[in-house]
């Protein structure tokens, strides 16, 4: 069993990493043939171009990952490790040339991007894909094709519809409105703050009167179900309850007076035996030890 | 003789009667007031010391670029104000309150954990002035949370929606925190009547160890999934008061709630002490947010009582119902809103003592808070 869970926690480790890394990159934009405008590489080229998107809230590191074009060869073109420049941070982006040499820098592909064809990031164990994102064989010179958030909130993490940009945007996120914090989104929705107030005041209520509830069934009601005392009955031959309570309203109409009802209540306790425990009439002594019969203590050294 | 007078006018120049302007005067002179209150009227020394003590560390007249400052990158208090900026000391501080409460007064009496609920209007109200006096949502659910009474979720919701009003709002919660009696007391004797504040409420059951132990588990899955984002709040509270029930981590609980908790409360009351610099402190922005969390613990405060009203027409054994004077105690300034209960109460009937009772609504308003920072993080974060 040892053993087993021994070679269970690397795995368990390794999905653990892989859940907080590389899975979390999409391929967010591609532009493959570049004209005039397009953005020039460290040695002033204009090249297609693949965008990596890093949608979590942590920092990933992309070293080691590939970029192909081809299914069948999902170790086309790997991102060298060892370049601090591949740790791309929370929503922000990592711009990779296809230039068709790998060689070129650790940005750049060993292949060259064509309309039709689809780019696949492939994970550093080079058999998992990813992320993909297809070229339309249309796709005008120029233009790129970009993923964009269904939503317009960024939190919701919905990258699953394709646009045609004719004017591309590299090193930018591709929705600008996405980017907006909730306070400028609550700005736009709510600006003099109703609906969220009454939601909010909605939520704390609930989220309470749920506690309230819950101990209230579970704890609350059966511990005092449980504390009422039960009527007890009166000994044979001794009055009960209604005679203490007579007793009260006899002195009451007398006289007024919370002393009275304590003397009657106090009768009916009596009478009632409901004072004092039963005693079981066993008396039970227990040995103690103590220095008085401490035998260590009495020796002393006779004359 | 020259280059020593040029020496020393050099130094004048690194002095703080050079650098000196009149706002540095006046925010040491608040820093004194804070000190002169804690020590001699003791409203909450624990923290209105090292606030008023880190106010005149703060407001020291300098020159800049000395990496000393609290705002200079690198600087032993920059370091230490990071605590306050990332939001790492109030969970720690929650940690602390965890194993320092006593929930019991709550389990005993469920139907009071609403009126933390209702306390908590406060929040929203100050939210829906702010904005209508023009702070960007961001900023109005900061200055919010003034009306939670809670400096920690104050500074830790601040230090998240609106970093730069951080300072005004820790030191105002922390300040109307201290001020409770002030405030909280004549509005209940305006909302409440001479019958109604002579209510005596039923004695609260015994709690069993078992249901101590349950509540904060149960607790933390009901609002932890209702409020995520209100997780290292919530979630340090409920695991600090599930060492203390628990029985069997006694050590950690009273670290947690012992060294741990007065170390972070000095460092985040020296740190959010020396973040108010004049420079940064003194404006017509920062009077606002005094004024806003004025209104927010009246508000808060009267919607607590005014809610206890409320539950009251709804209880039908005059022996169930529920004294006014513990609706302030919604605001989660533990024990100070109880004890004003109690005090309130007892001005009035001496026999009555409610501070019991007002614990309920009191720890209520801890989690409340804490609920109310999490939406209003979700919101606007």
């Amino acid at each position: 069993m040892r053993k087993l869970l021994s070679a269970l926690l690397p795995a368990f480790c390794a999905l653990a990493l892989n859940a907080q890394n590389v899975s979390d990159l999409i391929i967010s934009e591609a532009l493959a043939q570049p004209d005039s405008t397009g953005i020039l590489d460290d040695y002033g080229r204009r090249m297609g171009w693949v965008e990596l998107y890093n949608k979590s809230t942590g920092t990933v590191n992309f070293a080691g990952c590939y970029l192909t074009d081809d299914l069948s060869q999902l170790r086309k073109s790997q991102i060298p490790k060892g370049d601090l420049r591949t740790r791309v941070g929370s929503r922000q982006v990592a711009i990779l040339y296809c230039s068709g040499n790998g060689a070129d820098g650790s940005f750049y592909t060993g292949f060259t991007l064509k309309p039709g064809k689809t780019v696949y990031l492939v994970s550093n164990d080079g058999r998992t894909v990813i992320d993909s994102l297809q070229i339309p064989a249309s796709l005008p010179q120029g233009h790129s094709i970009a993923k964009l958030a269904r939503a317009e909130d960024i939190r919701l993490q919905l990258w699953d519809s394709l646009a045609v940009c004719p004017v591309p945007s590299p090193r930018i996120l591709n929705n600008n409105r996405s980017t907006a914090s909730g306070g400028e989104l609550m700005k736009e929705r709510d600006p003099h703050g109703w609906i969220l107030s009454i939601t909010s005041v909605s939520v704390v209520f609930c989220a309470l009167a749920l506690l309230w509830l819950l101990f209230w069934a579970l704890f609350d009601r059966p511990a005092r179900k449980k504390a009422q005392p039960k009527p007890v009955k009166a000994a044979k031959g001794t009055p009960d309850g209604a005679v203490a309570a007579a007793i009260a309203l006899a002195l009451d109409m007398e006289q007024d007076g919370d002393v009275y009802a304590a003397i009657a209540t106090a009768v009916h306790l009596y009478l009632s035996d409901a004072v004092h425990d039963v005693e079981p009439g066993i008396v039970t002594i227990r040995r103690s030890q103590s220095a008085w019969d401490n035998k260590a203590l009495h020796f002393r050294k006779l004359p | 003789m020259e280059h020593i007078l040029e020496s020393l006018a050099q130094f004048w120049e690194y002095t703080g009667f050079a650098n000196c302007s009149w706002q540095n005067l006046v925010m040491i002179g608040i820093g004194l007031v804070f000190i002169t209150l804690a020590i001699l009227k003791e409203w909450e020394p624990m923290l209105l010391v090292p606030i008023g003590f880190g106010m005149i560390v703060g407001n020291i007249p300098m020159f800049p670029g000395l990496n000393i400052g609290v705002y200079e990158d690198g600087s032993v208090l920059n370091i230490l104000y990071q605590g306050v900026r990332q939001g790492w000391y109030p969970p720690l501080i929650f940690l602390g309150i965890g194993a320092m409460t006593d929930f019991s007064a709550l389990i005993s009496q469920p139907r009071l954990i609403l009126i933390g609920a209702a306390a908590q209007m406060g929040i929203f109200g100050a939210y829906l002035l702010a904005l209508s006096f023009g702070f960007a949502p961001n900023e109005a659910g900061a200055i919010g949370i003034i009306g939670g009474a809670d400096g920690p979720t104050a500074i830790f919701l601040s230090s998240k929606l609106a970093p730069d009003l951080m300072g005004a709002i820790a030191v105002s919660a922390y300040s109307y925190m201290a001020l409770v009696p002030v405030i909280q007391k004549p509005i209940m004797l305006l909302l409440t009547n001479k019958k109604e504040r002579l209510i005596r409420m039923p004695v609260p059951r015994t709690v069993s160890k078992r249901e101590k132990i349950v509540f904060p588990i149960v607790g933390f899955l009901i609002t932890a999934f209702i409020v995520p984002s209100g997780l290292p709040l919530l979630g340090m509270l409920f695991f600090g008061n599930l060492l203390k029930e628990s029985g069997v981590t006694k050590r950690l609980a009273n670290t947690a709630s012992g060294p741990l908790i007065d170390v972070v409360t000095t460092l985040i009351g020296l740190t959010v002490g020396a973040s108010t610099q004049a420079d940064k402190f003194i404006s017509l922005r920062s009077l606002l947010i005094f004024g806003l969390g004025l209104l927010s613990f009246v508000i808060a405060t009267t919607c607590g009582v005014l809610f206890v009203k409320l539950m009251n027409l709804f209880i039908k054994n005059p022996a169930k119902k529920i004294n006014p004077l513990i609706g302030n105690a919604g605001v989660s300034a533990v024990p100070d809103s109880a004890r004003v209960s109690e005090v309130v109460g007892r001005e009035i009937d001496p026999g009555n003592h409610l501070l019991m009772h007002a614990m309920g609504p009191n720890v209520a308003g801890v989690i409340g808070s804490a609920v109310a920072a999490g939406i209003l993080l979700s919101f606007l974060g």
